[in-house]
């Protein structure tokens, strides 16, 4: 059975090549564009990799990671972040708040699909 | 003995070289000038060499005998340079260099084209400092700019990852490869308007940056004019019937339309006669400060302003009251009183909450550090304790200057219960011998207080205030 991802993006032209990109790679998506939604879905759901915007409406990326690590049911759930703001700081936020991989815009399609393969098969960063 | 006379300590020292300088240009020997001022050669050394303090009639005949206007040995603009170039010696990255404070009337006084070149230096080295300063704070915390970069990342992000699907991916069926295709043309446009947003806000945040010289030249100009503009007063006489309005506020907006509409020629004039006001930024800071000049001429019109001014022995809340004004208002204008004996010097200075000196005029022999922020025992710190109260304070400075201040703050802000107060404070400076003449002389009972003008140039070491590099180490 194929791996569920759900992507939490906003900007529809990225969810269009994103989505594109991980069911080529063989990957069940569903996507979200707003915080709070992306957030029940992912508590719901319980996807096998979490693709997580860092400016999203509603709530943003950061919030959603610290609110799935307090959930007992969530807490491994495997993040990657995928964000425009790609200064130290921000690594250190995503990686502080519990992300397992961080990937910066713009990004290489193949790195994203990579990243997101090796999360899928438990691996971690 | 007027303001300008009491930081006599350094000044004397530009006195001694100047005389020194001016006798060698015309090939006089000190036993020559001695005797046509009448003095002993002996003694005339030790005036050159910053030995003897001179003043008066002495220093007027020596005037005479080198053929100078007594101005010109004992000037506002060299006085302006010493304090600048006193501060600049005492600039932490100079301060390994052990500048000698005591050496640079001297300087100003036998090469006073380099002194000038060298606070020119010490200025715009200090305005591109700020320059940068402004620009590294613009790029790590503009709000604009953080969204701008993030817009531009995603936009970039999106037609990335399109065009490499459209090149690596070459079985993309032909509906979904027309998609990618309007993707990258969608987002290449939006790019590009991002693009020139960014490039619009940059040219238009190059144009308002402050610059320092011209505040120099403004300066200059005021100074030279001893802050009082005949001309302008001629002309804003006749438009103060024009104010009907009965509340400061009005009275001062409607003033300053009178000003702009009614005075701009005279003030455009005045400043295309002023060698002083070299660059056009100067001139239109000039243009702003004699707009503001003019608003007070407006206001208060000189004639019954001195005459209120004398009967109420300077009280500043009589005449703000007298004039329907606000205290601010009659604070600048009496720095624009015509120079007489009998008057009163007063320099004026505000300050925001935040203790940074917003606006300074007409403050000679008080050095006002540039570089640096003020003593903290200044009343123009306290006063925002005590809002609304005119509170004064006898300050001692340790050249042995004694000057009065005289300090109120005042809400700017909304008024109205729960709303923020934004207090500015507005203060007056005179000497304390010409404080006699106001009702803010202080009789002996008055406590002095010890101030300095910067912890940077402050020489008071065991001060507990104290928080800059020491001075004297």
């Amino acid at each position: 059975m194929a791996k569920r991802v759900l992507i939490a993006e906003d900007e529809p032209n990225i969810v269009e090549s994103l989505t594109f990109l991980l069911e080529r790679a063989g990957f069940d998506v569903t996507v979200e564009t707003d915080g709070k939604q992306a957030l029940r879905a992912a508590l719901e759901g319980l996807p096998d990799v979490l693709v997580l915007d860092v400016m999203l409406p509603e709530l943003d990326g950061y919030e959603i990671l610290r609110r799935l690590r307090a959930d007992p049911k969530a807490s491994g759930l495997p993040v990657l972040i995928l964000t425009a703001k790609g200064q130290r700081e921000d690594r250190e936020t995503a990686l502080d708040s519990g992300a397992d991989l961080f990937i910066t815009k713009p990004f290489a399609n193949a790195e994203v699909v990579a990243a997101v393969e090796k999360l899928a098969a438990g691996g971690r960063a | 003995m007027p303001a300008r006379q009491a930081e006599s300590q350094p000044l004397q020292s530009i006195l001694g070289a100047r005389i020194r300088q001016r006798r060698r240009e015309l090939g006089l020997s000190q036993a020559e000038l001695a005797r046509r001022v009448g003095i002993s050669a002996s003694y005339l050394n030790l005036i050159e060499w910053n030995k003897r303090q001179i003043a008066g009639t002495r220093l007027r005949h020596i005037a005479e005998a080198l053929d100078l206007e007594l101005g010109e040995l004992d000037g506002a603009a060299e006085r302006r340079l010493l304090e600048t170039l006193t501060e600049v010696g005492h600039l932490p990255e100079l301060a390994a260099l052990g500048l000698e404070d005591e050496r640079i009337g001297e300087l100003i006084g036998r090469f006073p084209g380099w002194a000038r070149g060298l606070a020119a230096v010490a200025r715009s080295q200090q305005e591109a400092t700020a320059r940068a300063q402004m620009l590294s704070d613009r790029l790590s915390n503009d709000p604009f700019l953080g969204e701008t970069v993030h817009r531009m990342l995603t936009r970039i992000a999106a037609i990335r990852s399109a065009a490499e699907i459209l090149t690596e991916y070459p079985d993309v069926p032909a509906d979904r490869r027309e998609r990618f295709h309007l993707i990258v043309h969608e987002e290449s446009r939006a790019l590009s308007d991002v693009g020139e947003a960014l490039a619009a806000y940059l040219d238009k945040a190059e144009a308002p940056t402050r610059t320092l010289t011209p505040v120099d030249e403004v300066e200059a100009l005021f100074d030279a004019r001893g802050h009082h503009f005949a001309e302008i007063e001629a002309a804003a006489a006749p438009l103060t019937g024009l104010l009907v309005e009965p509340q400061p506020v009005s009275r001062h907006a409607k003033a300053r339309t009178l000003a702009e509409t009614q005075l701009g020629d005279t003030i455009d004039e005045l400043i295309a006669a002023q060698p002083e006001i070299e660059t056009a930024a100067a001139g239109a800071r000039a243009r702003r400060a004699l707009a503001d000049y003019a608003v007070g001429a407006i206001l208060m019109p000189l004639a019954r302003f001195v005459d209120l001014a004398r009967a109420s022995r300077y009280d500043l809340e009589a005449l703000a009251a007298g004039f329907a004004v606000d205290v601010a208002a009659v604070c600048r204008r009496l720095t624009n009183l015509p120079r007489a004996p009998e008057t009163p010097r007063f320099g004026y200075l505000r300050a925001n909450a935040a203790g940074t000196i917003i606006e300074m005029l007409g403050l000679e022999g008080l050095a006002i550090p540039r570089y640096a922020a003020a003593c903290p025992l200044w009343v123009l710190y306290r006063a925002q304790q005590s809002p609304e109260a005119v509170i004064r304070q006898r300050a001692l400075f340790p050249s042995g200057a004694r000057f009065v201040f005289v300090a109120r703050a005042r809400n700017t802000g909304p008024t109205g219960f729960g709303k923020p107060r934004h207090y500015l404070t507005d203060m007056i400076t005179m000497s304390e011998a010409d404080a006699q003449r106001t009702v803010y002389a202080a009789d002996a009972a008055v406590p002095v207080e010890e101030v300095g003008p910067s912890c940077r140039l402050c020489p008071r070491r065991s001060c507990p205030h104290r928080v800059d590099d020491p001075l004297t180490a």
